[in-house]
């Protein structure tokens, strides 16, 4: 046991600054310390500009403001309306949808191609770069532009299908298909949570394989019983900033319809709307409400996942 | 073989992350600064287009700098899109630009709000020159918030090589009627083998039911700044594309992947269709676009309809910021774009029929062929007996996307064209004057 404690391996996120067992010098725990704030310093900058915006949303939320003229307090009046608006139904139905089929499956199939990777493969470096590389990208506006090419009607994917002579549908003006485009655009860009994934992989200590094949454990029940519990707290980290990070997707929507949300209205996003709503309509207390039930619908998700992480997420401590 | 003590993330840490993921998107974006100068007065002068626009814009305004001294005009363009949804933003954070080009349907919606001046009360803008018609166009109770940056309409573009070579004869833009047109879209399809689709309007677009309204009698805005459009015309609208879809003269569902680009990204430049509804004063980028030759026609229905459908709208309008810290000088440059033939003799019909009757004549010289169809077809649609028509009311940006979100759903088969005409109504009267 003591031995596993000993491996003073750390992950990319910065949690384990605080095991013990390495930090045995106070003086360079001080300064490492420092140097901890020191990094953090931009983000507090940065920090400054968020936070009176911050702030002045929620107050515009309880009011009817145009932008032009000075905000007037309606109180509750803006809620009220949420309720019986069907556009935004219609951006909730849609970010639901999008988050609860897109999230799985792209943890899934960052899961797996970690798990490949992490078989120690020659060029590890170069397959992470190169799976990580999409998610750098699939937020960027060149990439949904790119997107909107390759499921085009003439594009690679109904060339493709057209070989065995189907015809491909409009992926992308269809109101049936854009959203799952826009789907398996989310699901490519797995690279960031199979990073972590695979950094956890490589936390795992040989041992328990080599003891689980003498006992006889096949592959599978290796995975199941060693692989999953030790790396669930990777798992739950990776689900809570995907389900955020999705909640809140604006780019690929916009891009897509060219800010619209259609075709009629079927990649309609939440932040989508809200941004319409703001912007177009100049409804920007009703805009701020909305951020706002975001904000609280996210952390009511967040708390879910929370209370049922105690059933099977597994910490030692 | 329980404990592990390095694969984990603290749930504190989670939450942690969670709560600032989260919490950015509350805090939207910040505004920009605006650029001080020393001396000179700088006017900020924002308009969208392309590249060829922009260019004969700067050019006319380095001869206003060098008519009015100390005045300098720094400009931005955008397509559109972008620019309706900057504007917007800079409006709201307060550091609105000095002149803008705003778009009919969203005039009322800054007007109404207080946002644009009132144009009337510049002296050193000079409107004698400018009919009362056009000046009506960017009035409301009595201000003038928009002033016409010129003139122009809709009409029918086709591919005369095309149609030549599949052997159709285009028939007279003078008299055609909308059944003649849809028989002459058909034929193109059958005759191209359906390589070529007869028409490529966009059912979209709302200068089409506009302007259907009108030859019906009806007006889609009327004078009281109300939707006047009936639920049949509507309903015809939608009908009409389904029907030509059956027929084969117009694309299968999903065909138009992207509309309202520039001339070079349309389908008619792309050579898929053979005809397209075009703001006229394009017509020369479309006949520079597309290989072959373009021939500018009237709208089917003119004759064979209750009344004219035409009217000479504003192609897009000057404004001037309420908040603007320099109206005179900004007022000089509208004047300026307005009443000047130097810098129309750059900017030429590029932004419609120039306003000032003296200026669209000092022009007429200079214009290329092109140019000279569309100002020949402007003014031959003016000679004709043209009922009037009316600013776009406050909420239009929202009827128009409501038409075409609906236009979507009748494409693909989702809602009959009577119901979407209904839900249309319904919902365009809930936007209206909000």
């Amino acid at each position: 046991m003591s031995v596993l404690t000993k491996q003073p391996k750390v992950l990319p996120t910065g949690p384990m600054m605080n095991q013990p067992g390495r930090g045995a010098r106070k003086v360079s725990r001080r300064k490492r310390q420092r140097s901890g704030y020191l990094f953090l310093l931009p983000w507090f900058i940065g920090m400054l500009f968020t936070v009176i915006p911050f702030f002045a949303s929620l107050y515009l939320a309880f009011t009817d403001y145009n932008l032009f003229n000075e905000p007037t307090w309606v109180g509750l009046a803006n809620f009220q309306a949420m309720f019986e608006d069907p556009r935004l139904w219609q951006s909730l139905k849609v970010t639901f949808i999008y988050t609860f089929v897109s999230v799985p499956i792209s943890l899934a199939a960052a899961l797996a191609v970690a798990l490949v990777l992490n078989r120690g493969i020659r060029g590890l470096p170069i397959y992470r770069s190169v799976y990580y590389l999409p998610s750098l990208l699939g937020g960027s506006v060149a990439i949904v532009m790119l997107w909107r090419y390759i499921f085009g009607n003439d594009g690679i994917v109904n060339s493709f299908l057209g070989l065995f002579g189907i015809q491909g549908p409009s992926w992308v003006t269809d109101p049936q298909f854009s959203l799952t485009t826009l789907i398996v655009l989310n699901v490519w860009t797995f690279g960031s949570p199979m990073v972590i994934f695979l950094a956890g992989l490589r936390q795992v200590p040989a041992m328990y394989y080599e003891a689980a094949s003498i006992d006889g454990a096949s592959k599978w029940r290796q995975f199941r019983n060693i692989t999953i519990p030790l790396i669930s707290p990777i798992i739950f980290f990776n689900l809570i900033m995907q389900l955020i990070g999705s909640f809140q997707t604006f780019t690929q929507g916009y891009v897509m319809s060219g800010g619209t949300g259609g075709p009629a209205d079927s990649t309609l996003f939440y932040n989508l709307y809200l941004y319409q709503k703001g912007f177009t309509e100049f409804e920007m207390g009703y805009a701020s409400a909305m951020a706002w039930v975001l904000l609280m619908i996210i952390a009511i998700f967040t708390a879910i996942n929370f209370i049922a992480s105690k059933f099977w997420v597994f910490y030692d401590n | 073989m329980k404990k592990t003590a390095n694969t984990h993330i603290p749930r504190r840490i989670v939450l942690g992350a969670a709560l600032t993921a989260a919490g950015l998107a509350l805090s939207g974006c910040g505004g920009g600064a605006s650029p001080a100068s020393a001396g000179d007065v700088e006017l900020n002068f924002v308009f969208w287009g392309d590249a060829n626009r922009a260019k004969v814009t700067e050019e006319a305004l380095r001869i206003f700098e060098q008519k009015n001294p100390g005045i300098k005009v720094k400009t931005e363009y955008q397509d559109s899109g972008p620019y309706a949804d900057k504007l917007a933003t800079r409006f709201a954070g307060g550091n609105p630009p000095d002149v803008l080009a705003m778009a009919n349907r969203s005039l009322l919606e800054y007007a109404q709000r207080g946002a644009l001046a009132d144009l009337k009360k510049l002296p050193e803008l000079k409107l004698d020159a400018v009919p009362e018609t056009v000046l009506s166009r960017g009035t409301v109770d009595g201000k003038l918030y928009g002033l016409a940056t010129g003139v122009t309409t809709i009409g029918m573009v086709v591919n005369k090589t095309i149609t030549d070579e599949a052997g159709v004869t285009i028939p007279d833009d003078k008299t055609w009627s909308w059944d003649d047109y849809a028989k002459f879209a058909n034929e193109v399809t059958q005759k191209t083998g359906g390589k070529v689709y007869g028409a490529g309007y966009d059912v979209a677009t709302e200068t089409g039911p506009i302007l259907l309204a009108r030859q019906r009698g009806e007006d889609f805005y009327t004078k009281d700044n109300k939707l006047g459009v009936s639920e049949e015309t509507i309903r015809d609208w939608f009908q009409y594309s389904v029907d030509l879809r059956k027929t084969g003269g117009y694309p299968p569902a999903g065909f138009f992947e992207q509309i309202g680009g520039s001339p070079a990204q349309s389908y008619l430049a792309k050579g898929t269709v053979a005809s397209q509804i075009i703001p006229i004063n394009n017509f020369k980028g479309y006949n520079d676009a597309v290989e072959g030759d373009v021939v500018l026609l009237r709208i089917p229905g003119e004759t064979s309809a209750e009344r004219r459908g035409y009217s000479a709208d504003p192609t897009m309008l000057w404004s001037i910021a309420a908040k603007s810290k320099h109206p005179k000088e900004a007022a000089k440059l509208v004047d300026f774009l307005t009443n000047d033939s130097e810098g129309a003799a750059h900017t030429l019909t590029q932004r419609g029929v120039p306003i000032n009757p003296s200026v669209a004549e000092s022009i007429t010289a200079k214009l290329s062929t092109d140019d000279k169809a569309f100002v020949d077809l402007m003014a031959a649609i003016q000679e004709d007996d043209l009922p009037p028509a009316y600013v776009y009311p406050k909420g239009a940006s929202l009827v128009a996307d409501t038409l075409k979100q609906l236009a979507t759903e009748v494409e693909f088969g989702r809602i009959s064209p009577a119901d979407a005409a209904k839900t249309f109504l319904e919902k365009s009267n809930a936007a209206i004057n909000k």
